[in-house]
């Protein structure tokens, strides 16, 4: 057992006893009915051993009521000794200060003596008086305040001062496992209540300490070993995408330095072409001038002369054709004239006609004519006339009128011979028929007038038609009439031959005519005769000057193609220098190169112009709009190649951007895009690199996970020491989370294969970050860290309490209360416990402390002896509670309670002792 | 360790109604997927626990990573889909036992549609007398199951969720029992043919 340690708890005033005394040695069976006071005893521990108000437990009783229980007036007491290996024995103690329930804390060298706290008058030495009356004992009493006091007992750094006394109980390894130090302690008081995540959490906190400071932000981490990897792959991705678009702004920028180059060397050259140009101008314009005027005047002189010539040539063919047809009518007059010996001929047969005429005129003017027309129709009338007298001779005792006659009176006659015609009344009888109707109707019509059905007329005025003659009348106007004929016949006979008289007095006149026409052409044809000779001569000459006039109009046709041949020569070279000098003039006005930018060409890159040297005034014009297209293709290519850059720069290949200047970057841009092979493979290098960076923070936890497994496993030989109940296993073992270990060796794994430089497939393919099993990982620690804000060891298991009995599979709880029988969980939490606190403890500073086991008999005794020697081998002395006692302690303690006042004296401690060391127990006294 | 107290401190349960919904719908929750719900479950354990419990909700844990409310009897529709969901990986577990696969590993497999394929070929029968008509009865189900919190859907596979422990456990102690069973009737067997 060891030396060092609790010795003796005693309780004066508090907690219902008046006075009770325990050791703490060894184990203890604390004896007492049920709510006698034996759980309240052990509590009192907490206040000098917990220290702090909100660590200790009371069960069910507040902190305020405890106090009053512990602490009713200020002579209430609780005092433990312990014998420390430096300083001995010392006693602390706590104790009340009167009404306020408050207390305060003590310590002082020395064994504990109940005896050193009787007052003079016998009674109980009260708090104020304390220190005073120590002091008459010749003892020192230290005062302390809670936090001084718990300082001084866990011996962490913040002592009150140097005099006061070294009484450090618990040394921990670890100043900082106090807390869980003493948190574990608390359950020690009461250990059967430690629960199973109590166990995970004080076994986490004590092992803590082994595991390397590991709790990694792992998306800090993946992105900080990433970001570039990450960045650079976008650029060589934006790179690749761009690659087209690039390859244009090569084009474009060579064209730019080629195109400087050229500017760079004609612009002075064009001042110097240009002032040349504008004299050589001046002069060529003057003398193409002179010559076109020349020439022009050359041809108008030949114009004026041709002029004149072509009139006479027009006169001359006048002239001739005039004579041509004299000629022509000589000949037409000799050809009629042939047989005509002479002129007197000519002028007798004239003389005849004339004389034939004559006589004709003279014979026509006697008959004074009656035109035969009036005849003819006379001689009609005649016949007709003639021919009604034979017809009325003819029917002279029948016709109508007789008819009429014979039935109408005269009057009534007479009116209707005054409608109906002669001829009608002549009528004979099988052309007409009379019935009584007319008698009747005519009977009816009275005085002039007549009535017919329908019809009435009056008659009165109209002249009678007919008029009955007898034969002889007829007879003899037969014969006047024949008469009549025969007299107009004769009449009609003269007056027709007369007019062939005249016609043939016409005939006759136009033969004289005719005669004295001939004789006018015939002296018409003895003037041609005389004059031939003379037009023959004339028509010769007429032909003679028309030749000559032909050949020098042709000769003058020939001159003036010259000349104007000339002309248009002249006139298209002022022209064509016109229009040079336009072009020039305005390739002048609007020259290009006049920018800013063009000052300072070159100080731009640009590659040397080796070409033509010089300009040339004939071809100017063209060279300078060459110049001037070049100039403007320069100002577009600084256009295009800046609308690609920034395409280059929207499409995301930026890594350029902070060049000195935009075509420095456009270089770079284009030298990347050429080495993109090689940059894809030193990116898998980075990409390695970035993975081995990232698994140094994973090796870590995975590190920190195999440590605590070691840890575990010593932690556990620790506990299955002993045999606990009916169990052949028990331990505490920590079950890997297996996604997220899984996830961290994946990436360990990859990381490794990396790191040899191992070249495998998934780099060759794709970016290690695209593989898609490397994804989830990656994601699933990403997102169980940030769930968490961390990842840290103890997120990658869970600890499982293993139980395994006797011919029985192992079996694995989460909570250790459901793995076993109530006795069976009490001892694994009670052995679990100790180990705790075990391990925690300085090992070279072991004080025996005591554990507290509530309702000890629901252990049978071999299980009691087991649990003692347990808790002894970690430094404990067991108390046993129970309204039993329990043999298998060494001191057994009862309570004795009267008149509701608990009373433990140590006269009443029964001893046991084990049967090995003493051949019987100890009976009690 | 003071005891739990009786007031919840709701104010500290920000993910409360999103757990609450979640839960509540018959889904599982599983440390892998659902971080947040997870965390905060674990953090706040005793107050959910104290919540839940007087709401009447009987919340189970278990430490391999999943959560989910327990209910003694289910709607049909929800029984329905748990008997097939329960067919469905007992026929998984089946097969890949078959195939020397760690059945504790069923969180690395990935399902495609030619395992389904092969599961189907295999269990025609049965499959159709649960009115699973062909694999994409199969896919429905493992859909349901995504719903459920048993697995994840990430086309073209589904992976498995811890919960699927839930089904695990029960197939493991089937054949325990099977095991039994089987030694038992050798031996009855054996004994009957002594006789
Ligand atoms: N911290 C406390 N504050 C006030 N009263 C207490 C406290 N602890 C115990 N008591 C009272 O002391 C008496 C004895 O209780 P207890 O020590 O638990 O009995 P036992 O452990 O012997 O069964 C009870 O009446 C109880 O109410
Ligand atoms: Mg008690």
């Amino acid at each position: 057992m060891n030396e060092y340690g609790f010795q003796r708890l005693v309780l004066l005033n508090s907690a219902g006893y008046e006075r009770a005394e325990l050791p703490l040695d060894d184990a203890v069976s604390l004896v007492a009915p049920n709510n006698t006071g034996k759980t309240s005893l052990i509590n009192a521990l907490q206040f000098l051993l917990i220290i702090d108000k909100r660590r200790m437990d009371f069960g069910p009783h507040s902190a305020d009521a405890s106090r009053r229980f512990y602490f009713p007036n200020n002579s209430a007491y609780i005092l433990l000794e312990v014998v420390l290996p430096e300083v001995g024995s010392v006693v602390m103690g706590c104790v009340g200060k009167g009404m306020s329930h408050d207390y305060g804390y003590f310590v002082y060298r020395g064994q504990l003596n109940i005896e050193d706290f009787r007052g003079p008058d016998g009674s109980t030495v009260q708090e104020p008086r304390l220190a005073q009356h120590f002091e008459r004992l010749g003892k020192v009493v230290y005062r302390y305040e809670p936090n001084e006091f718990t300082a001084a007992l866990y011996g962490s750094g913040n002592r009150r001062r140097n005099e006061a006394l070294d009484f450090t109980v618990f040394k921990l390894d670890y100043a900082r496992h106090a807390s869980a130090y003493q948190r574990v302690l608390t359950r020690t008081l009461r250990l059967d209540k430690l629960k199973s995540d109590e166990v995970k959490e004080y076994l986490l906190e004590i092992f803590k300490r082994e595991l390397p400071d590991a709790n990694i932000d792992f998306k800090a981490e993946w992105d900080k070993a990433f970001a570039e990897v990450n960045a650079e792959r976008a650029q060589y991705r934006a790179a690749l995408a761009l690659k087209p678009t690039i390859e244009r702004l090569a084009d474009e920028q060579a064209e730019r330095l080629e195109l400087r180059g050229r500017i760079i060397h004609f612009r002075p050259l064009v001042d110097t072409a240009l002032a040349a140009w504008q004299q050589h101008y001046d002069e060529t314009r003057v003398q193409l001038g002179h010559a076109l005027a020349e020439a022009q005047k050359q041809s108008h002189k030949l114009d004026s002369n041709q002029n004149a010539w072509v009139v006479e040539q027009t006169e001359l063919g006048q002239r001739q054709k005039a004579l041509e047809a004299l000629n022509e009518e000589h000949a037409t007059l000799a050809r009629r004239f042939a047989l005509t010996p002479d002129l007197a001929m000519l002028e007798r047969q004239r003389d005849d006609a004339k004389a034939a005429y004559e006589n004709q005129v003279a014979r026509v003017h006697q008959a004074n004519q009656v035109a035969p027309q009036a005849l003819r129709r006379r001689i009609a009338a005649t016949k007709r006339e003639l021919e009604s007298l034979h017809h009325q001779l003819a029917h002279l005792g029948s016709n109508l009128y007789l008819a009429l006659a014979a039935r109408l009176d005269e009057a009534r006659l007479a009116r209707l011979n005054r409608i109906l015609s002669r001829d009608a009344m002549a009528l004979p009888p099988d052309r007409f028929e009379l019935t009584s109707e007319l008698t009747d109707v005519i009977r009816h019509s009275a005085g002039e007038e007549l009535q017919f059905a329908g019809l009435r007329l009056d008659t009165e005025g109209l002249p009678a038609q007919f008029s009955q003659r007898t034969e002889a009348e007829l007879q003899d106007e037969l014969a006047a009439q024949q008469s009549q004929l025969e007299q107009l016949q004769t009449q009609l006979s003269t007056a027709e031959a007369l007019e062939k008289a005249v016609q043939l007095q016409r005939e006759l006149e136009k033969r004289l005519r005719e005669a004295e026409q001939a004789l006018d052409d015939y002296r018409r044809f003895l003037e041609l005769q005389t004059q031939e000779s003379l037009r023959y001569d004339e028509l010769e000459r007429i032909a003679q000057r028309h030749a000559e006039l032909s050949d020098k109009l042709r000769r003058i046709a020939e001159l003036r193609t010259q000349y104007r041949k000339q002309e248009r020569e002249h006139e298209a070279a002022i022209d064509t220098l016109d229009a040079q000098h336009r072009q020039i003039d305005r390739l002048r006005r609007e020259r290009a190169d006049q920018t800013p930018e063009f000052d300072a060409l070159s100080e731009l890159p640009h590659t040397p112009w080796l070409g033509r040297q010089n300009f040339s005034l004939d071809e100017l014009a063209e060279q300078l709009e060459a110049y001037q297209q070049n100039c403007r293709r320069l100002i577009r290519l600084n256009e295009l190649t800046a609308a690609k850059l920034q395409e280059i720069h929207h499409g995301g290949l930026t890594k350029y951007a902070n060049e000195s200047d935009s075509e420095r970057e456009m270089e770079r841009i284009i030298d990347f895009a050429n080495h993109l092979a090689q940059e894809a493979e030193a990116l898998a290098r980075k990409e390695r690199s970035a993975i081995v960076n990232v698994t140094v923070s994973l090796r870590e936890l995975r590190d920190g996970l195999q440590v605590f497994k070691a840890q575990m496993r010593r932690f556990n030989r620790l506990i299955s020491g002993r045999q606990l109940s009916d169990l052949k296993v028990f331990k505490i073992e920590p079950q890997e989370d297996a996604p997220l270990v899984e996830a961290i060796e994946l990436l360990i794994n990859t990381a490794e294969k990396a790191d040899t430089g191992e070249t495998f497939e998934l780099f060759n393919q794709t970016s290690i970050t695209d593989d898609a099993a490397i994804t989830r990982a990656k994601d699933l620690l990403i997102r169980a860290g940030e769930a968490r804000g961390c990842l840290r060891v103890e997120n990658l298991f869970r600890l499982e309490f293993v139980v395994g009995k006797e011919n029985q599979r192992e079996e694995a709880f989460a909570d250790i209360d459901s793995a076993a029988s109530n006795g069976t969980v009490l001892m694994a939490k009670l052995v679990t416990g100790l180990a705790l606190l075990h391990l925690m403890q300085d090992r070279r500073h072991r004080i025996r402390a005591v554990c507290y086991l509530d309702e000890a008999s629901a252990l049978d005794p071999r299980n009691q002896r087991n649990l003692i020697e347990t808790a002894r081998e970690f430094g404990f002395a067991l108390i046993f509670a129970s309204p039993t006692p329990q043999v298998t302690a060494r001191y057994c303690v009862p309570i004795s309670s009267r008149g509701g006042v608990n009373r433990i004296s140590r006269l009443s401690w029964q001893i046991l002792e084990p049967f090995e060391s003493q051949n019987a127990p100890l009976e009690p006294a | 360790m003071t005891d739990v107290p009786r007031t919840v401190p709701l104010d500290q349960l920000p993910k409360l109604r999103e757990l609450f919904e979640a839960l509540n719908s018959g889904r599982h929750l599983n440390r892998h997927h659902d971080h947040a719900l997870w965390v905060e479950l674990e953090q706040q354990l005793k107050h959910y626990q104290t919540l839940f419990a007087a709401l009447g909700y009987d919340l189970r844990i278990d430490g391999r990573g999943y959560a989910w409310f327990h209910t003694a009897d289910a709607t049909s529709t929800v029984s329905k889909n748990s008997r097939r969901l329960a067919l469905f990986f007992l026929l998984l577990f089946e097969y890949q036992a078959d195939q020397g696969q760690h059945l504790g590993k069923f969180h690395s497999w990935s399902l495609d549609r030619s395992l389904l394929q092969v599961l189907w070929e295999k269990n025609q029968a049965l499959l159709e007398a649960e009115d699973v008509a062909d694999v994409d009865g199969l896919a429905d189900i493992l859909n349901t199951g995504a719903r459920y919190g048993f697995c994840l859907s990430e086309e073209p596979h589904w992976r498995l969720l811890p919960a699927v422990y839930r089904y695990l456990d029960h197939f493991e102690e089937l054949a325990a029992e099977l095991r039994v069973q089987k030694t038992e009737d050798v031996a009855l067997a054996h004994w009957e043919d002594d006789v």
